[in-house]
């Protein structure tokens, strides 16, 4: 592995910030850290970046062991969330940065800060200051700045989050579109799914200092593997139950009834059940069974159009049930009775403890 | 007119107007008066109005005022690049390492301050002095007495530091509170070393706020009078203790008048001569706004 964490923790007072952390990051490979707020994964990237020291375990960059080494050793260059540009420095001064660093000679410096320039559109703008730039030229002044060094690995902490959404979605794609060019791997902290969703080959959740699963992108968000991923990631409703004497079902508190894709729970044990809002299909009431496992009666509560989707809120008796349906299909009005059906593959189930019991 | 309408015209003049009654009446007119009476004379305690340059050119061919200036500008010079050197490192050290004290540290600079100017100057006399606790200590123990800091123009220049420290940390502390720390960790991450940082980052960014530290220390420096009378010792006259005695035992007051303007004049240039060096974009100043 290009970059490997082995056993990496990191311990503030009494509290484990970061708790035995191992994973391998491939050359070419985009890899988001996804967690909450708190969760540690800002700590993880500044250990990866030196800025902060691993209380045990070690960091290797290239087959280099570099836990001692500090950050401007490493080789590596980050974009900070909130730019963190030289304010007394140019455009172009701010981008050449890196390169003095590492004695360049002024005509290499020159070209290199032009190749950045161009990727980057920010033709015209050298001159300026980071005060007289929009937050957009900001980001990609930082990103620029990130990229012309030709760092080990590029380190993103949560770049986009200061930008508005139109934005952040141009970014998302122009940041991918340069990590494929470039070949090196970039790590990017967010709190946002999408984001990560949108951009990474794999994604480490990251939840109270500890990896909870570190996956393709399709894994973590089709096949969850403990219910906070599957709380975390996407949008699902979730129901709290009983399995049955054979572990093939599940009786939910909201009186749903659930069949289970293979018996998977120990009879009579309390498991939580996902069902992402896109998996719950959509029939009017009257058409086949009107119930039955996996099968709920429904009133539309409100509809929330979202363009080339909308999505629905349902009442299921006393609770609220929610389910995303493309536009292409029937649409359904407030007050119209429908069924709302899925498959037993659709399901994530876990025992209470959190862990996916299949 | 409505009523409001009439405040809201008027509030802008009585906003502007009242700082400048009060800057007409407690800085120019004593400032224009000290200039007339430079160029009028004293004599036998009586001001005689008379124009004549007579003061200016007493000030530019008398040997000891010429000394005396020059004194001064070196003394406040040397005095405001030690209190820079020592509360660089003070400042820096209140804002890593003061926590939730860093208040209550600088505010501790200033304890000295509610003592009153003589009072400090007097008590550093008594450190400093033949009998006072250095020496005192030194001949107890039968070693020689170190000559240089009884009534030298270095126990002036120590006084002058002690003074004026507090000042000089206080504004450097409040530049580096203002200072947005991470930048030294961008500056890192893109390969500089931490010494390297400092001086690519921290120091230009703080550059102006050690500027203001340096002119709020050397400007009451130049026209010191307390340090230099009471620890400055025969060779130890400078240009504010000089000028103080014309208003005081000698009573030529024209002359000393004409004094003052040349210290006004002085601290001015000295004051615009660091300024004209300084391109405030290159301190991260951001007052501009967005142009």
């Amino acid at each position: 592995m290009y970059i490997t964490l082995d056993g990496v923790s990191r311990q503030y007072g009494s509290v484990w910030a970061i708790d035995r952390v191992t994973m391998g990051i491939a050359r070419n490979e985009f890899v988001s850290l996804l967690g909450p707020s708190g969760s540690g994964k800002t700590t993880l990237l500044r250990i990866i970046a030196g800025l902060e020291r691993p209380s045990q375990g070690r960091v290797l960059i290239d087959g280099v062991d570099v836990t001692e080494l500090p950050p401007h050793k490493r080789g590596v260059a980050m974009v900070f969330q909130e730019f963190l540009l030289f304010p007394h420095r140019t455009v172009w001064e701010n981008l050449a940065f890196p390169l003095r660093m590492l004695k360049l000679p002024a005509a290499e410096i020159e070209e290199r800060v032009q190749w950045v320039v161009g990727i980057l559109s920010l033709g015209g703008l050298e001159k300026r200051y980071p005060n007289q730039l929009s937050g957009g030229q900001q980001q990609r002044v930082a990103l620029g700045r990130g990229l012309v060094g030709r760092p080990k690995a590029l380190l993103l902490d949560e770049p986009l989050a200061n930008l508005d959404r139109e934005l952040r979605q141009e970014m998302e794609v122009e940041i991918r579109r340069h990590q494929t060019a470039l070949g090196i791997p970039f790590i990017y902290v967010t709190h946002n799914q999408e984001e990560a969703l949108s951009m990474s080959d794999r994604i480490a959740v990251v939840r109270k200092g500890r990896i909870e699963d570190f996956a393709a992108r399709t894994e973590i968000y089709d096949r969850p593997k403990t219910a906070f991923i599957a709380q975390f990631v996407g949008r699902s409703n979730r129901f709290e139950g009983t399995a049955d004497a054979g572990g093939h079902g599940l009786a939910t508190h909201c009186g749903a009834s659930l069949a289970l894709p293979a018996p998977v729970l120990s009879p009579g044990s309390p498991a939580l059940a996902f069902v992402k809002n896109e998996k719950l299909r959509l029939d009017a009431a009257g058409v086949g069974a009107a119930s039955g496992p996996n099968r709920l009666a429904c009133t539309v509560k409100d509809v929330i159009l979202r363009g080339a989707y909308a999505d629905y809120i349902l009442a299921f008796g006393a609770r609220e049930l929610n389910a995303s349906r493309p536009r292409s299909e029937r649409s359904f009005l407030a007050g119209e009775a429908v069924l709302a059906s899925f498959e037993p593959g659709d399901i994530d189930v876990f025992d209470v403890k959190g862990e996916q019991a299949a | 007119m409505t009523r409001r309408n009439f405040a809201s015209r008027a509030a802008g003049p009585l906003l502007l107007g009242v700082p400048t009654l009060f800057l007409l009446a407690l800085f120019v007119v004593p400032l224009a008066s000290m200039v007339v009476l430079s160029f009028w004379r004293t004599e036998n305690y009586h001001i005689v109005q008379d124009w004549n340059l007579g003061n200016y050119i007493t000030l530019a061919t008398g040997g000891p005022y010429v000394t005396f200036l020059i004194r001064s500008l070196v003394m406040a010079t040397v005095v405001s690049v030690i209190s820079i050197v020592i509360a660089w490192p003070v400042s820096y050290a209140i804002i890593l390492y003061g926590g939730r004290y860093r208040l209550l540290f600088t505010l501790a600079f200033a304890v000295p301050f509610l003592t009153g100017e003589v009072l400090r100057v007097i008590a550093l006399q008594g450190l400093l002095g033949p009998l006072g606790l250095i020496n005192g200590v030194l001949m107890a123990l039968g070693a020689a007495p170190l000559r240089f800091i009884m009534y030298t123009n270095i126990a002036s220049a120590i006084g002058l530091v002690y003074l004026y420290l507090p000042i000089v940390v206080t504004v450097i502390y409040l530049s580096l509170l203002n200072f947005d720390a991470r930048l030294i960790d961008a500056a890192k991450i893109f390969g500089a070393s931490p010494l390297r940082a400092f001086f690519e980052v921290t120091w230009p960014l703080n550059l102006f706020g050690t500027l203001i530290g340096f002119a709020l220390c050397f400007i009451p420096c130049l026209s010191a009078t307390l340090a230099p009378r009471f620890l400055g010792g025969p060779n130890g006259t400078l240009y504010g203790m000089a000028m103080a005695q014309q208003f005081g035992e000698s009573g030529t007051w024209a002359l000393g008048a004409a004094m003052g303007v040349v210290l006004f004049l002085t601290s001015i240039l000295a004051v615009l001569a660091i300024g004209m060096r300084v391109n405030l974009r290159r301190t991260g100043f951001t007052g501009f706004g967005r142009g």
